[in-house]
């Protein structure tokens, strides 16, 4: 298994490679640099010049990137030219709201996931699988945005159920005030968001226990006489559950990088929501860190998947 | 018989194994481990052997859809292992397949007229009117009926799709024909109608088939020459009569005594026989087979009968003959 | 076995009327959404949309409909002679509505074109082919699968001169042939062993005889749907984009930026009118489009299992 792991991580390698250097040619070809915003425009232009030659901005291209990622293997991810801090503190802040949201959801998707997929295909073509199909259907069919502008138009603003913004109450305090506060705001956004991802693996479990249901090696143990119960849960269930563990990866890394949408929405303040503010404010430092920081996200996601996806591989366990 | 037209020298098809952490080729299976024989120009040429053994490999090397690794297949004086030279000598027109499955060979989006039609389109210059006529033709020949041309292979049973099959295979007229098993997939009472087209298509146009098949009763009353494959390698070779009659390699009896027998009369003693047979084929397997347990090259016993032998040779093969007829 | 005589060919030619039918053809698929009635409904629903959004823009000019006419600004349901309303520019929101919906219409059709051509060509050339052709394919799928889809098309909206829809059209579709790629490689992948390509072979034909006249044909069915589906997802992905604000440039009225209005908590609360009709839409459109690829999808699954 250790094999499979160590020529996966060997192959990343080449990719973030190239990533790295498409995140960098994107940077070049945005406007402006550290020092816009920041020299009195009537300095004199030979003056500028000589301040950005000084600074490396005539350097050659590879030399520049050479610098560029030099300076992220110590974690400088840049100065903000809008905001004037450094890119990394900007982007931790808001790093821990993602996170959290995207734990709350990831959890809650399985949550609702699970039982979903076991019942439609426990129950295949009666009153409740049709109900999970459309209930899938919907969910699917339906762009995220509207569905959480209406999920917020109903349970926020007109049933004032939930709040419509931030990820915590100004006037919260002390530990658990802070908690409560905080899970109460992310957890209208969390169930929505949530809603929208089950899709996938309810289609997934739903199609495993279906085509599982009808294996020879059901059918013997049946014939065996072991109950229907134990049939299901031992056999089917352990057969259908495993390969959605695999998803996890993809699951995480598809909501950290897809927050943009919710984020905006709910107006909170993550990852996402920098994102479009930095775009809105044309900082083009911070956005370049974001879009490396999406993009390594996903390989690592990947990676998880491909790595869980070998554990559970029965066939290469017993390798 | 007429004269050879097609000689299989030292054919391997060989595909690697990879393993280790570097994806390096560590071993190869060796499917086709080095087979020789030829085919005569009308003739019927068996090829036997069980799943695995590497018949159906040799079979679709010979007609060119597998990719051979070592070896030459001889025809008119080129080396056809080489795609280049088959598609100069539009080899395809005069050695053509007939499949296993009938289903899976036919595209299901297909007309049987354009399946039909397919080799004659491609290697010959005809109008759409003689095509047409053509294909009329050759369904006459399988016996089957005119307004076939206008359906889909899934609305014809099995049988009728393998005779649609033979009427492709010989569109074009081919030299020799390689049929993979071409009757494993049919009831028996349908094998022998599909069987007699085959063998009055082959006096008709005097065309030459390999038979592949593990059928050894259905082998019997098709080819007059045959070989037995074992592993990828030829365990015996030769006239029909030779090999029933007097089979000398230990899996050759094995297959022999395999065959089914209707004689309730004689049950018992055809299952003593049997299992004396299996019992000898276990005791002696490592004398007949090589340290590693791959079949010995061929030797010639009589002109028309070549069998691998152990070492020892000939001579300790006929000895066990002869022991073996004294105690009968 | 006697020949066969002019006259009897002939008499087969004739018989032209008792022609069979194909497997999973065009013609069956179409029968089956007549069959099953929700999704004739959806369709009906789509053909209406559709002569509502194009045939309704038909009368419309762009400059019309985007022209600022702050007097007009910020009028309710049905006031002042317009149905829904207008915006903080004065623009009347169902004019918006009518061509913002042909364009997010039009440029989910004009994605899925690129993304289904460009895919199929990939994917056929990789599946067929294999080996070193295939490898190389598939790193540069794996690769731009990677890559974060919308931050990217989003600065590179901000980023590019001389942006409009076209660009817009380009840039999505750039991400999106990865996918359909992957699904028809894999198509591909299953057919190339099959016994008829082999047989073909036989036959003497060519692969790239092979590959367009006889792979090619078994993946209509799964073309259309794929078409369909692909087709309410792009619409998707450009109306996300409008709604934050960088997808079609601000000039060109899209239901994405209707319903960014939803944005402001004042709209949300005091001026629905801006926001909501543009929801409805879209929501019947993604609906009605999906469930029309889905049932197409259903009777090609079950038609697979027949044969």
């Amino acid at each position: 298994m250790w094999k499979t792991v160590l020529r996966r991580l060997l192959i990343m390698i080449p990719q973030l490679i190239i990533l790295s250097m498409l995140v960098f040619l994107l940077a070049k070809m945005m406007p402006g640099d550290p020092f816009t915003g920041a020299i009195n425009p009537n300095t004199d232009p030979k003056q500028i010049e000589a301040l950005k030659r000084a600074a490396g901005l005539y350097d050659p291209w590879y030399i520049q990137y050479g610098r560029w990622v030099g300076n992220l293997f110590h974690g400088d991810l840049g100065t903000s030219y809008i905001q004037h801090v450094s890119v990394s503190s900007l982007i931790w802040d808001r790093a821990v709201n993602t996170f959290w949201l995207s734990l709350l959801t990831t959890i809650i998707t399985y949550a609702i996931a699970i039982p979903l997929g076991i019942t439609a295909g426990r129950h295949q073509d009666e009153w409740q699988d049709t109900a999970v199909q459309v209930f899938n259907y919907i969910t699917f069919a339906i762009p995220g945005f509207v569905f959480y502008i209406l999920g917020l138009w109903l349970f926020g603003f007109t049933l004032g159920w939930f709040p419509i913004s931030g990820s915590v109450s100004a006037s919260a305090s002390g530990f658990w005030g802070v908690l409560g506060s905080r899970l109460y705001h992310m957890i209208l956004p969390a169930i929505l968001y949530a809603l929208i991802t089950t899709t996938g693996t309810v289609q997934y479990l739903r199609t495993g226990i279906v085509d599982n249901k009808v294996e020879d090696y059901v059918r013997t143990a049946r014939s065996k006489g072991v109950p229907e119960n134990v049939v299901f849960n031992k056999h089917i269930l352990r057969n259908s559950l495993l390969p959605i563990a695999a998803f996890l990866g993809n699951t995480i890394t598809g909501l950290l990088g897809g927050s943009m949408i919710i984020e905006t929405v709910f107006s909170y303040p993550g990852m996402g929501k920098l994102f479009m503010d930095s775009i809105g404010q044309r900082d083009y430092t911070t956005l370049t860190a974001l879009i490396l920081i999406f993009g390594i996200l996903t390989l690592v996601g990947n990676l998880l998947s491909d790595i869980i996806m070998s554990i559970i591989d029965p066939r290469i366990r017993i390798q | 018989m007429g004269k050879e037209i097609i000689q299989i020298k030292d054919l391997k098809v060989y595909y690697p194994i990879r393993s280790g952490f570097w994806n390096r080729i560590t071993d190869y299976v060796r499917a086709v481990d080095g087979v020789n024989f030829s085919i005569n120009e009308g003739e019927t040429y068996g090829l036997i052997g069980e799943s695995g053994s590497g018949k159906s490999t040799t079979g679709k090397a010979i007609v060119g859809i597998e990719k051979v690794t070592g070896g030459q297949i001889m025809y008119k004086g080129v080396d056809i292992t080489k795609a280049s030279n088959r598609k100069k000598l539009n080899y395809n027109k005069d050695v053509q397949m007939i499949f296993q499955d009938s289903m899976s060979s036919m595209n299901p989006r297909k007309r049987i007229e354009d399946i039909i039609a397919e080799p004659i389109r491609n290697f010959e210059n005809l109008t759409t009117d003689q095509e047409r006529d053509r294909v009329q033709e050759l369904l006459d020949i399988v016996g089957m009926p005119s307004d076939a041309i206008y359906k889909y292979p899934h609305e014809f049973s099995g049988g009728q799709r393998q005779r649609i099959g033979v009427a492709r295979a010989v569109a074009t007229n081919p030299k020799l024909i390689i049929a993979d098993e071409p009757t494993s997939a049919l009831d028996l009472s349908v094998q022998a109608q599909v069987l007699n087209f085959m063998k009055h298509i082959q006096q008709q146009y005097n065309i030459a088939y390999l038979f592949i098949s593990h059928d050894l009763g259905v082998v019997k009353h098709m080819s007059e020459n045959l070989a037995i494959m074992h592993r990828g390698r030829l365990v015996e070779l030769g006239s029909r009569d030779e090999i029933y009659k007097h089979p000398m390699h230990i899996y050759t009896k094995r297959l022999l005594s395999a065959i089914p027998q209707v004689d309730v009369a004689n049950r018992e003693a055809h299952k003593a026989e049997r299992e004396r047979v299996e019992h000898e084929f276990l005791e002696n397997q490592s004398k007949w087979y090589d340290a590693d347990g791959r079949v010995f090259p061929l030797q010639e016993v009589t002109p028309n009968h070549l069998v691998a032998l152990p070492e020892g040779g000939i001579r300790a093969a006929i000895q066990e003959e002869q022991n073996e007829k004294e105690s009968d | 076995m006697a020949k066969k005589t002019k006259k009897q060919n002939d008499a087969v030619k004739d018989d032209q009327t008792k022609v069979s039918l194909p497997p999973s053809g065009f013609k069956v698929i179409v029968r089956e959404i007549v069959k099953d009635k929700v999704a004739l409904a959806a369709f009906i629903l789509i053909v209406l949309i559709l002569i509502f959004t194009f045939g309704g823009s038909l009368f419309l000019s762009k400059s019309s409909v985007s022209e600022i006419n702050i007097v007009e600004s910020y009028y309710g349901w049905g006031q002042n002679g317009h149905l829904f309303g207008t915006d903080d520019g004065g623009r009347d929101i169902l004019n918006m509505l009518i061509m913002g919906g042909r364009n997010s219409i039009l440029i989910g059709i004009s994605v899925t074109v690129i993304t289904e051509l460009v895919g199929l060509v990939v994917g056929l050339v990789a599946g067929y082919y294999g080996g070193l052709i295939d490898s190389i394919i598939m790193r540069i799928v794996d690769f731009i699968q990677i890559l974060p889809r919308f931050p990217i098309i989003i600065v590179l909206t901000t980023v590019l001169s001389h942006y409009n829809a076209v660009t817009l059209v380009w840039l999505i579709a750039m991400f999106g042939w990865t996918v359909t790629a992957r699904y028809f490689r894999s198509f591909v992948l299953s057919q190339r062993e099959r016994d008829y390509v082999l047989a073909s072979k036989t036959s003497g034909s060519s692969d790239l005889k092979i590959m367009f006249r006889e792979v090619l044909p078994n993946i209509t069915s799964m073309i259309i749907i794929d078409v369909v589906l692909s087709i309410a997802g792009n619409i998707g992905v450009e109306t996300s984009l409008s709604f934050l604000g960088y997808g079609l440039p601000p000039t060109t009225p899209s239901l994405g930026s209707l319903i960014a209005f939803a944005n402001d908590p004042v709209n949300v609360i005091n001026r629905p009118w801006l926001w909501l009709p543009a929801t409805i839409l879209l929501l019947i459109i993604s609906l009605s489009v999906n469930y029309v690829g889905r049932a197409l999808q259903r009777a090609g699954d079950a038609r697979q299992r027949e044969n």
